[in-house]
């Protein structure tokens, strides 16, 4: 491997990271909170776990089509790649919210309805806590598969690992595409290993 | 059979159908008309099969067949007799020799290089059309007032192949600021209907050029090699249908770039039936 190949990979490895840092990042602040409306509104939540469903069905390529003439979100370059990502990333964080919180025992919920506890003391003392391994787990599923989905931000000139892929694709290049795909799939199991390892922390944590 | 004995007894006027019938038994195998597998090459394929079946031939159309190896693989074992292949694919791709005369190659191959149909399918600089008339531009050349400006965006393979944009800057001795934005190339039509960037590359009758108000810059240092589309066909298309070669022959020079890029237009743009297109277009 020459070294400007290496160099050329850990620039675009960077770039990767940074696409998925910034999409799940903010798939979190409007996934986690979009969750808890769900539990709280129960017919506008049914509707908008729908939506963010049939988001997930949408080709990458048909979504980069319609994002391209949409001022500030779209164009060509990184910025329509991880609005793309963030759309993509909602489902699992949001549904993961969703369950976690709806899973907490009625029982303990009653309990700190008898001690007084506000709506408000109830989500953040009680129910996001208990909620807490499953709404992580969301965010792992939201990353190791955003870090495979975001090779595709090379198809709206985004860079990224996938920039290796497409070229290579192109040029019937395998060792190209192997220097995209293998940095994707390891980057993909380190985030799984620290994520699980946080979620561990987190039920051990709770017992 | 027995149906058309009960027509030929109820009806006097039937016996010529029947004769006609026979005539058409009698007549020997089929002509066999391929094509690839886009629209440019269904549509020309249908096309040849009209004009065949308008001069008295019998067709068996096997449109839509697979890629460049497929039909002419076809074409040498004697299971096609007919198809419309592009000069600059038959000499890089079929015969692997750019330099050689496609017609004397072709011959020594059995097959006859027949009647080009008067457009040339290449590759083509693609620029929005207001732009065009602003600048002006009007050829490859006129790209140099606009070197400092435009923002290119290509497909992965132009770009990374020697003979795409770098072997084109070279050959116009052009150098642009931007270096070109890189996507899929089924997104660089809207990207630059968006103005996300100035200048792609397409086809030159691609449909889309067309009706997104758009223009392709002559190539007057003739980089890209020429891609004339051309109706090959056997040599012994004549013994299976008497005057075949002449019928084909009145589409030599028929269809120019922009005709062309009208009828990809009816068929992609507005989904119209290919069989109805080409049946307008001939009639014109």
């Amino acid at each position: 491997m020459t070294a400007s190949l290496f160099r050329d990979i850990l620039r675009v490895t960077g770039e990767h990271m940074l696409i998925v840092a910034i999409a799940v990042g903010v798939a979190i602040v409007l996934g986690i909170p979009l969750g808890i409306y769900c539990t709280r509104n129960p017919r506008a939540g049914r509707v908008a776990l729908r939506v963010i469903d049939a988001i997930q069905t949408i080709p990458s390529l048909a979504l980069f089509g319609f994002l391209i003439p949409v001022p500030f979100i779209g164009g060509i370059g990184m910025r329509t790649a991880i609005v793309a990502l963030i759309l993509y990333s909602l489902l699992p964080i949001v549904r993961n919210t969703f369950v976690g919180i709806r899973g907490v025992d009625p029982v303990v919920r009653d309990a700190g309805v008898a001690l007084g506890l506000t709506s408000r003391q109830l989500l953040f003392d009680v129910e996001l806590p208990l909620a807490m391994p499953s709404i992580v787990a969301g965010i792992r599923i939201a990353t190791v598969i955003g870090i495979g989905v975001a090779t595709i931000a090379a198809a709206v000139g985004g860079g990224g690992l996938g920039t290796f892929i497409f070229r290579g694709v192109a040029m019937v290049d395998t060792r190209l595409i192997l220097a995209g795909a293998l940095p994707a799939a390891a980057l993909a199991l380190i985030a799984d290993v620290v994520l699980s390892a946080v979620e561990r922390k987190l039920m051990n944590d709770e017992r | 059979m027995n149906c058309l004995c009960r027509a030929f007894i109820v009806h006097r006027s039937s016996f010529i159908v029947l004769i006609l019938l026979l005539t058409a038994c009698a007549q020997k195998s089929p002509i066999v008309v391929g094509s690839k597998n886009f629209t440019e090459s269904v549509i020309l394929g249908e096309m040849v099969a009209q004009k065949l079946e308008s001069a008295g031939c019998t067709v068996d159309r096997k449109l839509n067949m697979g890629g460049t190896f497929v039909c002419d693989s076809a074409m040498t074992s004697g299971s096609l007799d007919t198809y419309v292949e592009y000069s600059g694919t038959a000499l890089e791709a079929i015969l692997k020799q750019p330099k050689a005369d496609v017609v004397a190659a072709y011959a020594k191959r059995g097959l006859h290089w027949g009647p080009p149909l008067g457009f040339n399918n290449t590759f083509a600089m693609i620029v929005r059309r207001d732009d065009a008339q602003r600048i002006p531009l009007q050829s490859i050349s006129d790209l140099g007032k606009v070197a400092a400006q435009f923002q290119p965006g290509f497909g992965y393979e132009f770009v990374e192949r020697p003979d795409g944009w770098n072997g084109l800057l070279h050959a116009y001795g052009i150098a642009f600021a931007k270096p070109p934005k890189t996507m899929d190339l089924g997104l660089t039509y809207k990207a630059l209907a968006s103005n996300e960037v100035d200048l792609i590359a397409g086809n030159s009758t691609d449909g889309l050029i067309e009706s997104l108000g758009l223009i392709a810059l002559a190539d007057d240092r003739h980089y890209f090699p020429r891609y004339d589309a051309a109706i090959v066909y056997r040599n012994d298309i004549d013994k299976k249908c008497r005057g075949a070669s002449k019928a084909l022959e009145t589409l030599r020079g028929r269809l120019d770039d922009a005709a062309m890029r009208r009828l990809n237009f009816e068929v992609d743009g507005r989904k119209r039936d290919v069989a109805a297109v080409v049946h307008d277009a001939l009639g014109r």
